[in-house]
């Protein structure tokens, strides 16, 4: 398929909110996501991004604002809406006394899919998702990564216009996690839109084109994951690591001389557009540290700054 | 909140689908309790018991053939009630299998429809066989079970009886959250129906209150069907005919509410 390059918007919120019994999960938030983009929800546990999501494929309806998918209104149009998007769940619910391609088969007949029709997009997807040699399996007897690539095929099989993943690799070991990262990279090569969720920095940054960052049911930034460094964080961090001893003596110099410093547990994070120059400062200062880590900023910076330094479950 | 849902029969039908096509892998292994269940009371009861019921029986007939075409109401009842319980239970808690159906163009609302027709469909299904089994024992015995060739119509009334049954486990399912509960609903439902429904003896010889009481549950009417088509209806089973598709119809959308709530934030 060719990549189109047309800025159509496919998805988009306004002043979009949630509210169970007076517990307010999504406060309010607008996003526009295109044609054939990966957007991602970035953010931490009880963030709003599930809520979203669920949102968007009608498991939660809206209790304010206003929210169209594929151009449709999600209160009057669940149906059709839900006839063209394929979700992918945080939690497996894959179909367990139905083998590997029934799940697919069976999923086939909820779209009205002709069994015809089902049979080949059965075949052509397990075969996309590398589970061609377990299509006769029982579905317990998968791995976490396969009933996650299972759930991504299945998601695929009434052949969508927008995917929507909410947290597709949490729980996965790397290399299953890297197997469902290529798969979705050719989702958005054949031109599918992509809607996801991830408290993975990693994911995020590798995945999307665009994505916001929520917090406490609101999107507190919103860019490419490029854009969001650049507007968040010195472009390069030193990571001092020591005794809170050590650290403390060399919070005065580091703080002179970054452009800014934080700090969690054992480590010291220095935000610096020269890093070198900032180095020869420390040594000058004379103040010993065990362990000094060079690297580039990153997303997960950047989440950092705006959620602050504090557990992340 | 909202608007009151009415369920797709397109999206119904697709769910009954799924379980059929579940139901064809297994039929073999989990079919039999269903069948031996009814064989047992009617052997136990029917020939144990009823060698002590004089002679001249219940309503000119001997006791077996009293209680049979009862049994075969009472096992509808059951196969739909554990199907609406237990197993929508499962589905629905402990599998999520309804959450990952939601996502498709099947609704909510379809998903308990859907349901519904299928315990009807089971109940249908292992009623079918029970008839069959006493149709021969009945000539094996050389005391036929079955006369009237009305029971031809046995097989769609227990399908009818199966949904009623459903829609009343649904119901009972939709307000729970702890699979323990269903041991009040068996206790204090089913099993009282069981027995209180006229298959084992008829209540209309109770004093008051007792035959009114039955007349407003919902096995009496199904038991007062199966036995009229089993023996030759009078015109009286449409009132019991009427009562099961008037209790059905009023009691068939409160789940679907309920369950929606449930699946639907």
């Amino acid at each position: 398929m060719i990549q189109t390059q047309s800025r159509t918007t496919t998805l988009v919120a306004r002043d979009l909110k949630k509210s169970y019994n007076g517990f307010e999960a999504v406060k309010g938030v607008d996003f526009e996501v295109h044609k054939g983009e990966c957007f991602g929800f970035l953010g931490p546990n009880g963030a709003g991004k599930t809520t979203t999501m669920k949102m968007i494929y009608g498991a939660v309806i809206p209790s304010g604002g206003e929210l169209e998918v594929a151009g449709l209104d999600v209160r009057s149009c669940e149906r059709e809406i839900k006839r063209r998007i394929g979700v992918v769940p945080q939690e497996n619910n894959l179909d367990d006394d139905l083998k590997v391609e029934e799940n697919l088969l069976v999923y086939g007949r909820y779209y009205d899919l002709p069994r015809k029709v089902a049979l080949q997009r059965a075949e052509e997807l397990l075969d996309f998702v590398e589970l061609t040699e377990k299509s006769e399996s029982q579905v317990d007897q998968l791995s976490g990564g396969m009933k996650r690539r299972l759930l991504i095929a299945r998601a695929l099989i009434n052949d969508p216009e927008i995917v929507v993943l909410d947290e597709p690799t949490t729980g996965l070991d790397p290399q299953a996690r890297h197997l469902v990262w290529d798969r979705l990279r050719a989702l958005t090569v054949e031109g599918k839109t992509l809607v996801l969720t991830t408290h993975y920095m990693e994911e995020a940054a590798r995945l999307c084109d665009r994505l916001v960052i929520m917090e406490d049911g609101l999107i507190i930034a919103e860019g490419s994951p490029k854009e969001l460094v650049e507007k968040y964080v010195s472009p390069q961090v030193l990571e001092f690591r020591g005794s809170p001893e050590e650290l403390e003596r060399l919070k005065p110099v580091v703080e002179a001389a970054a452009d800014a410093v934080e700090r969690t547990g054992d480590t010291l994070l220095a935000f610096t557009t020269d890093a070198e120059e900032l180095m020869e400062k420390v040594r000058a200062s004379g103040v010993e540290v065990e362990n000094t880590v060079y690297r580039q900023a990153g997303l997960e910076d950047v989440f950092l700054r705006l959620t602050g330094r504090r557990l992340i479950e | 909140m909202g608007a009151i849902r009415i369920p797709s029969p397109r999206g119904a039908f697709r769910v009954w689908q799924r379980n059929l096509t579940i139901f064809r892998k297994y039929w073999k292994s989990i079919m039999f309790p269903n069948f031996i269940e009814p064989l047992l009371y009617l052997a136990a009861l029917g020939l144990g018991l009823g060698t002590f019921i004089q002679q001249g029986g219940i309503n000119g007939q001997s006791y077996i053939q009293y209680i049979a075409p009862g049994l075969l109401a009472s096992n509808a009842m059951f196969a739909a009630s554990f199907e609406s319980t237990f197993n929508t239970f499962v589905k629905f808690e402990i599998n999520k299998i309804y959450d990952a159906i939601i996502t498709t163009p099947i609704n909510a609302e379809d998903v308990v429809a859907g349901e519904y027709l299928w315990a009807g469909t089971r109940a249908a299904l292992y009623g079918t066989a029970f008839l069959g089994v006493l149709t021969v024992l009945g000539f094996a015995f050389d005391e036929p079970l079955i006369t009237s060739f009305w029971a031809v119509l046995i097989p769609p009334t227990l399908l009818v009886i199966g949904v009623m049954f459903s829609v009343m486990g649904t119901l009972f399912t939709s307000l729970i959250q702890r699979i323990d509960f269903y041991a009040y609903y068996f206790t204090l439902v089913v099993t009282p129906l069981f027995l209180f429904s006229g298959i084992f003896f008829p209540v209309e010889d109770f004093p008051a209150p007792v035959p009114q009481i039955a007349w407003f549950t919902p096995l009496y009417h199904a038991v007062n069907v199966c036995r009229a088509l089993a023996t030759g209806p009078t015109p009286a089973v449409f009132l019991d005919v009427a009562w099961i598709l008037v209790f059905t119809l009023v009691l068939a959308l409160v789940p679907v509410q309920i369950m929606r709530r449930r699946l639907i934030g």
